[in-house]
């Protein structure tokens, strides 16, 4: 019986080891990806051009712009370029010269101090939507802090003051990814691992001599399905590594989680082995493991609230999010790794992925033929 | 009763859609026989031997095989069987020995005695040297030969070999007929083999079934088959002196003589019963007219011939296929379909 099983475990790992590349492929690529999203999403604006022309010549024109160019000697969210001509600033701002054109008008003072509204001319280049916003944001607190109650934010007549409390330890955006970034690796791996083996060896044609031998479905499965969880554990463990490294989180908090962390790992590999056999069970042609790996890798990354949180989803996102197991891997993850969490805190998530893992299971048991 | 039996077949049918691979075939081989199947491309060979092993299910119709129904204890079946499908199955990513040793360990046979029979089993097929390299780097003979030997290592009393010298050199295939027969001889194994080769299935089967369309059109032992075949073996005389006619006339009264054939060049070809033995009546009867053989020429006849007569083709018509088959044995089964 044993026999048998850690035979189909010992083909699989000899195959593997004899394959470095793919090895290398499956650690490098989730730390690139890492690398590439934490930069590509959370880079900081600078020197968006933005065109002020400015008609007034009263105080309170003078205490706007000198607030404006504050913030450009400061964070240096924009650079200012002075135009007197309100036409120019608008056609400059279409034709993509300047992300936004702030013009203030004569009467803006005199609004100001004597009854009426004050109003501040802007025009945005909301093609870029982000940039947009930043450039908007800073203007209107710019402008707020004129200490008048004055354009949009009407309603807030004596401003309450906002203080962030943080509950937890600071998290940048960078380190917030690596929960995503793990389950990456564990996606590579178990796509690449377990079921896949199947794939290959009936489009080898070898798969009609393991099928004449008194090997059962239970030791095929679960055979290639513990050699997967070997191979893929130590990939998403050097690759857990790697990103706790470039990322700054302190590996200490790594160890000291240790259980909690490896049994979540363990658990979402298994959970997507299993999905993996489920999907694959019958599938001939590794090409077309190919189209499904990119399409299954967008549709259990992107809504599992690695890279956006899911709250900002819209309901039927939000639905799919709720049976989606990388959206509890990546939540067990976070609440263990950022918000010091311990078993008890992530038994929810780990139901779940126990669940779902049993479902598939028997789903990939069910589809399995043991024939040609 | 049963017991004496390595396979019972009734009525087994397989359908593929619209097409009837195998069509309610009957056939029993006893313990111990070398039973051969021949028959031309698509005739529905391997598709009868993938359900005899368990990995194909019949459409209708039962086998037992080893004492056990395929249907119903595919299990139990393939721990007493040992199969060569007709592609090449050995896995390219691990050597030799390895691909072996895997193959053992399916079976559950302890390591001492596996890494001993291997070694063994390698020596007999000529892998020995080759045994630790990826199988990746093995020519196409060599990874046949190794699969016939993988197909030992647990020792099994039932043997299915699907075309099981497919691409390997006459000497080879001499060396692999040898140890099959051995097999037969001294193991007591039953072996049931499926071949394109008539000299294959002459030279090893007790008996042999033609297999066409799906169906079995002829079976017996190939002396058998060949007797059943009307006209029988050819000799072909070369006539001097008399007229050719004299000697036609007087052989054609001769008792074993079936049809006389007048060829050019002043030949005859005479269609007897049993070549060698008739051939110096068959002379003397020339003399007794005044006619002088020259030369004689006997052509015996051949399982090809029985082939022949009973599909309608020669087997050898189809042979360019086969490579092309053996190169493309990976693809999808439902290719085109
Ligand atoms: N998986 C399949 N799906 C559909 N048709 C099939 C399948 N396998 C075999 N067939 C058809 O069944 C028939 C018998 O095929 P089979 O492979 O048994 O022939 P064979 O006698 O082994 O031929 P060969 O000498 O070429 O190996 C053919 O017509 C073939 O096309
Ligand atoms: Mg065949």
């Amino acid at each position: 019986m044993m026999i048998k099983l850690l035979a189909v475990i010992e083909r699989d790992l000899k195959k593997f080891r004899r394959n470095p590349i793919v090895l290398a492929m499956s650690i490098l690529m989730p730390i690139i990806y890492l690398v590439i999203l934490g930069n590509s999403f959370q880079g900081k604006l600078t020197d968006l051009p933005v065109a002020l022309v400015n008609q007034d010549t009263g105080p309170f024109a003078k205490r706007l712009v000198e607030n404006l160019m504050a913030i450009q000697a400061g964070p240096r969210t924009f650079r200012l370029v002075d135009l007197t001509d309100q036409q120019k600033a608008v056609n400059g701002v279409r034709a993509g010269l300047y992300k936004a054109a702030l013009i203030i008008p004569e009467d803006f003072s005199k609004r100001m101090t004597v009854a009426g509204r004050p109003d501040l001319g802007l025009f945005l280049d909301n093609t870029d939507s982000i940039s947009a916003d930043n450039i908007r944001s800073l203007i209107l607190a710019a402008a707020a802090s004129l200490g008048v109650d004055y354009v949009p934010i009407r309603e807030v007549t004596n401003q309450p003051l906002l203080r962030d409390i943080n509950l937890y330890p600071k998290v940048d955006y960078y380190q917030s990814l690596v929960p995503g970034v793990v389950i990456m690796a564990i996606f590579l791996g178990t796509l690449t691992t377990g079921a896949f083996n199947l794939v290959m060896d009936r489009f080898l044609g070898i798969d009609e001599s393991y099928l004449l031998t008194p090997l059962t479905k239970a030791d095929i499965v679960s055979g290639l399905i513990i050699s997967g969880l070997g191979i893929t554990l130590m990939n998403a463990g050097l690759v857990f590594a790697v990103s706790l490294l470039i990322t700054g989180i302190p590996i200490s908090r790594g160890l000291l989680n240790f259980v909690p962390l490896f049994i979540i790992v363990a658990l979402t590999t298994l959970c997507l082995l299993s999905l993996m056999f489920a999907i694959l069970g019958r599938i001939k042609h590794p090409r077309i493991v190919g189209v499904l790996s990119g399409f299954l890798n967008v549709i259990l990354f992107f809504p599992s609230g690695s890279v956006y949180p899911i709250a900002s989803f819209p309901g039927w996102l939000k639905g799919f999010a709720a049976i989606n197991p990388e959206a509890y891997a990546v939540d067990a993850l976070k609440s263990v790794l950022f918000k010091g969490a311990g078993m008890t805190g992530v038994m929810g998530d780990l139901m779940f992925l126990v669940l779902f893992t049993a479902v598939m299971m028997t789903l990939s048991i069910l589809t399995f033929k043991r024939t040609l | 009763m049963q017991n004496d039996k390595a396979i019972t077949v009734s009525q087994i049918t397989k359908k593929f859609g619209a097409v009837t691979a195998v069509d309610g075939i009957d056939f029993e081989v006893p313990r111990g026989e070398f039973f051969g199947f021949l028959g031309p491309n698509g005739a529905g060979k391997t598709t009868l031997i993938r359900m005899l092993t368990t990995i194909l299910k019949p459409t209708s119709g039962q086998a037992i095989v080893s004492g056990f129904d395929v249907a119903k204890d595919p299990g139990e079946v393939r721990k007493h069987i040992g199969v060569v499908p007709q592609a090449s199955t050995s896995d390219l990513d691990l050597t030799g020995r390895e691909n072996m040793d895997l193959y053992g360990r399916f079976y559950g046979i302890k390591a001492a005695e596996r890494r001993e029979r291997i070694k063994n089993l390698l020596d007999t097929v000529g892998l020995a040297q080759r045994a630790d390299d990826l199988v990746a780097t093995y020519s196409g003979g060599m990874r046949r030969r190794l699969e016939i030997a993988r197909v030992l290592v647990h020792s099994p009393a039932l043997l299915f070999l699907d075309e099981p010298t497919i691409g390997l050199d006459p000497q080879s295939r001499r060396v692999v007929w040898d140890f099959l027969r051995k097999l037969t001889e001294k193991a007591s194994m039953t072996i049931f083999l499926t071949t394109h080769y008539m000299d294959e299935a002459e030279s090893l089967c007790g008996r042999v079934a033609i297999i066409d369309t799906g169906k079995i059109i002829a079976l017996g032992s190939p002396a058998e088959l060949k007797a059943n075949i009307p006209g029988n073996d050819i000799i072909t005389l070369a006539v001097g002196k008399a007229a050719p006619q004299d000697v036609a006339g007087a052989v054609e009264k001769l008792p074993f003589v079936h049809k006389i054939k007048p060829e050019e060049g002043g030949e005859i070809r005479v269609y007897v019963d049993n070549g060698p033995k008739d051939l110096p009546a068959l002379i003397d009867a020339a003399r007794a007219v005044g006619g002088e053989i020259t030369s004689a020429s006997v052509h015996e006849q051949s399982l090809e011939d029985v082939f022949i007569h009973y599909t309608g083709k020669s087997i050898r018509e189809e042979e360019a296929k086969k490579v092309s088959f053996f190169i493309g044995a990976g693809l999808p089964q439902r290719l085109g379909r």
